[in-house]
């Protein structure tokens, strides 16, 4: 059964994910002057300069298949006949604008409950992860959602929270609302989208603003510094002063230009104090239980909040600013400051489409985050659809260089996809994919805040290296995972676990070999098998013997490794 | 094996070092890929050299406490706090519970230091004399007083107290990503073209250390069940078909114009090219005696790797090796909450793998010839968070081994307290010891001459490179 029917879902799964109100003001008018930016002190590099739109790609008329294999291989996770057609049918415009007003899936909160994971009487329920890594795999191979859940996934390399640092009861849940958090937020502001991650319990757990407080002179206690330098440094602005196109800019000695110091973290660590999982009352009386399991955002002790004035970027926040309106000052200084644009558009780039934009495209981008076109700065939507539909991301490209390494779970996923993954008793318990014996990544899985791997990752002794070119997918490479990831996909599409696909139309055509490389290539690899290698596989596939339903199979089977294990697949160009 | 005159490697080496990113100072571990070509060339005898890395940032304070009753009433006013967890109260030790691990080694103005309740075996280590304890080292470009620092009157590291690139800072020459080529990686070119089986110089035991760039990509990566191949094409079948397999193979390691599948070939040939000797060489097991010298391999990743390291170093002969790298490390260090909780299970696993380690080098007697190594992020502040510390600078860490002049303090105890001048606030420790200092030393013994040491180290003539006596003469 084809699961990502894009054209019949988006009825179907009207949730009950209203999204919750934010505190926040969420229409920034960028072009006009904003009275936010005097009472801040007018940070010079915090003003919102008024972008003209930019113009926008025209669509191409009439994809070929290939395209359209290629262009869900960058939004979604790849194609099969059905979204194949869907999306030729619809044109990308469309697609996108459907897949973005879809309503997120069923929310893995549901799905959890569902599954008696809310269970306290199950140990593996308050302390395991079980729950989380079984959610994730139902959603990721079967959300009509698929959009979404790609930007998702690629929002959470970004805003990174793993269940490897939560040493937390039921973090089943707490990952999974703050998947839904992702889910909620990924096509609307990123204003809303900072704070709803800012406050989530589970961030607040793993970067520690969940139990800050304010300086104690007695003790020399001082507040938390993790979160202030993380949404620095890696959810917005950045370590150097970046220009628009997202190069650095550089002082008179040719230098990097430091973006903040430590007496900035220090000022704006006073701005994330107070802060802790919400209270109320639960029938198990277990607070993280409560906040966890409800998915509920942060709440505010107000006694417990910095009443110093807080000086950071050039922002001065008053002595005595109550901490809600202290946050909304900080996360407002964050989200207009320079950098924030090019260095959200760069990697939002980078996990959808290349490894290296060029800075025209990374410009291009960031001016559609400065500005959707009606004045609104951060508009989610219109920073997505520039990233897919630009004209370099649209481009056939002979370049030496462009396109970037499909994530190993992202290649599982599109496995599944691609021949309509199915789990017979719904609990998906595929496992985690973490070790080098299997994908090396999985799903909120991050050995740090650091995500798998860092944007400007390049590895030594290489002509990319040589060519100041980045591959941020090659810092999880490395020879036990390079065969780890062959070996664990041998071992998966030939149905040996428990998630299983349906081979009907690959079995008919494994008859003549040319035709199953060919389907293949298109759905997979979205037609980059060059000529040589369709041959070289043909030939090799055709060695085994068509006689039997078996060798059918077997025929399907060693066909798909060989095309998921070539260079000119794992590639996406 | 061929041996580049000594004209060539100096050139080579300068080359390197001359591709530094300007602002850097000196990494320790990236260099030690230098340091394995400067000394392999014309080595006679085996030596490795093993880096324990402690992701995340080790909280020192609570590693190598206080236990004078001065000092430890200084660290206990500024650590302690409510809640009790175990021997701790907020995020101080018990002094009761330091007992136990209090070490007897003399130490200037009657100080007197205890290791975390949990490193028992450590302990064991230091009153052997075969581990000793550096104190307060950390990056620094030139010697450096709280005066300057305040003043900013001398050149400081960038980017302290960041995670990543702290760890860059001791590991390699990269120092923002993608912006610079890091000569770890050139290094590592440097030992590749002087090393006859150069592939396995460098191995790391620890995946390619995820959030460091640098020269550890170009090390051999083995995971602690021992080199891997596909499956497929070891058993000449992929379903059933031998030219399925050979296909396969020839997909995966296909050169071509493309430069990102250029690179991910690269990592394939080295991984299917390897494993044959590797796997050849230490077999498809350690042997009863070494399984049984590290017990606790099964739950704790650090003896797991430490095991795989002792296993390669066991057929060091076989594998025609006179001078190796090894990599190993550990994450779960940023404890910014949870330090009274995760901190101590952390600590003895490091401990208990030490010793294991340290066994199983005296077992294959090599116990003079291999020195391992303790780095981190940084240190970590005295004030607590509540329930955890914050970012720091300097930090006290383990050097281990045979060859070590071990069971004493190498540099200066700091001050205890968030106000002297030997912090920088909140305690944050101004390193008295530069990591060039400590790399020195460590590449000295290795056997890099002291001609080649300044472009290793590119710092180090900054400093006094005889300070802290690490070895035995």
């Amino acid at each position: 059964m084809p699961l990502d029917t894009t054209d019949t879902v988006a009825a179907a799964h009207q949730s009950a994910d209203t999204p919750r109100p934010s505190s926040s003001n969420l229409a920034f008018m960028a072009a006009a002057p904003s009275a936010l930016l005097a009472a801040c002190g007018g940070g010079g590099s915090s003003s919102p300069s008024p972008a003209p739109n930019p113009t926008p790609t025209p669509t191409p008329v009439g994809l070929t298949p290939e395209q359209a294999s290629r262009f869900l291989g960058q939004a979604a996770w790849g194609a099969n006949p059905t979204t194949l057609k869907a999306l030729t049918d619809q044109g990308m415009n469309t697609w996108l604008t459907q897949q973005m007003a879809m309503p997120p899936s069923q929310s893995m909160t549901a799905w959890l409950i569902e599954k008696g994971y809310n269970d306290a009487t199950v140990s593996g329920n308050i302390n395991g992860d079980g729950g989380w890594t079984g959610a994730i795999w139902n959603k990721l191979f079967t959300a009509p959602d698929a959009f979404r859940q790609r930007a998702v996934l690629a929002l959470s390399e970004l805003f990174v929270v793993s269940t490897l640092g939560l040493p937390i009861s039921w973090k089943n849940f707490a990952i999974a609302n703050y998947w839904e958090v992702l889910e909620k937020n990924a096509f609307g502001n990123f204003r809303s989208l900072l704070e709803a991650v800012t406050l989530s319990s589970a961030m607040g757990s793993y970067l520690n603003m969940k139990g800050n407080q304010k300086a104690n002179a007695t003790t020399g206690r001082a507040p938390d510094e993790n979160y202030a330098r993380e949404v620095l440094q890696l959810f917005t602005i950045g370590l150097y002063k970046l220009n628009t196109d997202g190069s650095l800019q550089l002082n008179a000695q040719g230098q990097p230009i430091e973006t903040y110091d430590n007496n900035d973290i220090q000022g704006l660590a006073k701005v994330f104090t107070g802060w802790d999982l919400a209270a109320g009352t639960d029938p198990s009386g277990n607070l993280a239980s409560l906040a966890y399991r409800q998915g509920l955002p942060m709440a505010l002790n107000a006694s417990l909040h910095s009443p110093e004035a807080k000086s950071f970027l050039g922002t001065v926040i008053p002595a005595g600013t109550l901490g809600a309106e202290s946050l909304r000052l900080g996360l407002d200084a964050l989200f207009l400051h320079a950098n924030t644009a090019p260095f959200i558009a760069k990697q939002l780039i980078q996990r959808l489409v290349t490894s290296n934009p060029s800075p025209a495209y990374v410009d291009r981008v960031a001016k559609a985050f400065v500005n959707n076109g009606n004045n609104v700065r951060g508009d989610m939507k219109a920073v997505w659809t520039a990233v897919l539909l630009d004209t370099e991301a649209r481009s056939a490209s002979s370049s030496t260089s462009f396109g970037k390494l499909r994530e190993p779970m992202v290649r599982l996923v599109q496995w599944g996809r691609t021949f309509g993954a199915t789990n017979a008793d719904g609990l998906w318990t595929l496992g985690n994919t973490n070790s080098d014996t299997a994908l090396n990544q999985m799903p909120l899985y991050a050995p740090s805040v650091f995500n798998y791997f860092r944007p400007g990752y390049s590895p030594p002794n290489t002509a990319l290296l040589q060519a100041r070119l980045v591959a941020p997918e090659l810092q999880i490479t490395g020879e036990p995972s390079v065969v780890g990831y062959v070996n664990y996909m041998a071992g998966t599409v030939n149905n040996a676990r428990v998630v299983k696909v349906d081979y009907t139309t690959e079995k008919a055509l494994a008859a003549t070999p040319a035709n199953l490389i060919d389907h293949l290539n298109l759905h997979l690899a979205a037609g980059a098998i060059s000529a040589a290698n369709r041959t070289l596989m043909t030939q090799a596939v055709t060695t085994i013997a068509a006689t039997t339903d078996a060798g059918l199979l077997n025929r399907v089977y060693a066909a798909i490794v060989m095309v998921m294990s070539s260079n000119d697949y794992l590639v996406q160009q | 094996m061929t041996t580049p005159s000594n004209t060539t490697r100096r050139a080579l080496l300068k080359q390197g070092a001359a591709l530094a990113f300007a602002r850097t100072a000196t990494p320790v571990a990236a260099s030690l890929a230098a340091m394995a070509n400067a000394a392999a060339q014309t080595a006679t005898d085996y030596k490795a050299l093993v880096c324990i890395f402690l992701y995340g940032a080790n909280d020192h304070y609570n590693t190598v406490v206080p236990y004078d009753l001065s000092t430890y009433n200084a660290y206990y006013a500024i650590r302690k706090g409510t809640v009790v967890t175990g021997p701790y109260e907020g995020i101080a030790l018990t002094r009761a519970s330091l007992a136990a691990t209090a070490l007897n080694a003399p130490l200037s103005g009657g100080r007197q230091m205890a290791l975390n309740p949990q490193m028992t075996g450590m302990k064991t280590l230091f009153d052997a004399g075969r581990a000793g304890i550096v104190m307060n080292v950390g990056p620094l470009i030139v010697p450096t007083t709280r005066t300057q620092f305040d003043n900013k009157s001398v050149p400081l590291p960038p980017k302290l107290f960041s995670h990543n690139d702290q760890q860059a800072y001791w590991q390699s020459s990269f120092q923002t990503e993608g912006s610079a080529s890091g000569w770890g990686g050139r290094a590592a070119d440097l030992m590749l073209s002087g090393n006859s089986a150069s592939a396995l110089t460098c191995i790391s035991v620890n995946g390619n250390a995820l959030y460091l760039s640098g020269q550890e990509t170009i090390s051999y990566q083995m995971s602690t069940t021992g080199a891997t191949t596909v499956n497929a094409i070891k058993g000449k079948s992929l379903f059933g078909s031998s030219a399925c397999a050979t296909a396969l193979q020839t997909l995966m390691t296909q050169s071509g114009t493309h430069l990102l599948a250029n690179a991910q070939t690269q990592i394939t040939l080295r991984a299917l090219n390897t494993y044959d000797s590797v796997s050849n060489a230490i077999g498809a097991s350690a042997s009863t005696a070494l399984n049984n010298l590290f017990p606790t391999s099964g739950t704790n990743t650090l003896s797991a790797q430490l095991k795989m390291v002792a296993r390669l170093i066991e057929k060091q002969a076989a594998l025609g090796l006179r001078r190796q790298v090894f990599m190993v490390g550990m994450g779960g260090f940023d404890l910014h909450d949870f330090l009274p909780d995760q901190h101590p299970a952390l600590l003895q696993k490091l401990s208990d793998a030490s010793l294991e380690f340290d066994n199983a080098m005296r077992y294959l007697g090599t116990s003079s010839q291999v020195s391992s190594f303790t780095a981190s992020d940084f240190g970590r502040t005295l004030s607590s968070n509540g329930d955890g510390s914050d970012h720091g600078w300097g930090s006290h860490h383990f050097v281990m081994g045979g060859a070590v002049q071990g069971g004493q303090y190498f540099g200066q105890a700091p001050e205890i307290g968030i106000t002297h001048n030997a912090q920088v606030g909140s305690g944050r420790l101004l390193p008295s010891t530069s990591t060039d200092q400590l790399g020195a030393e460590l590449a000295r013994w290795f056997g890099v001459s002291t001609t080649d040491l300044p472009a290793v180290l590119p710092n180090a003539k900054n400093f006094d490179l005889n300070k802290l006596g690490l070895f035995k003469a």
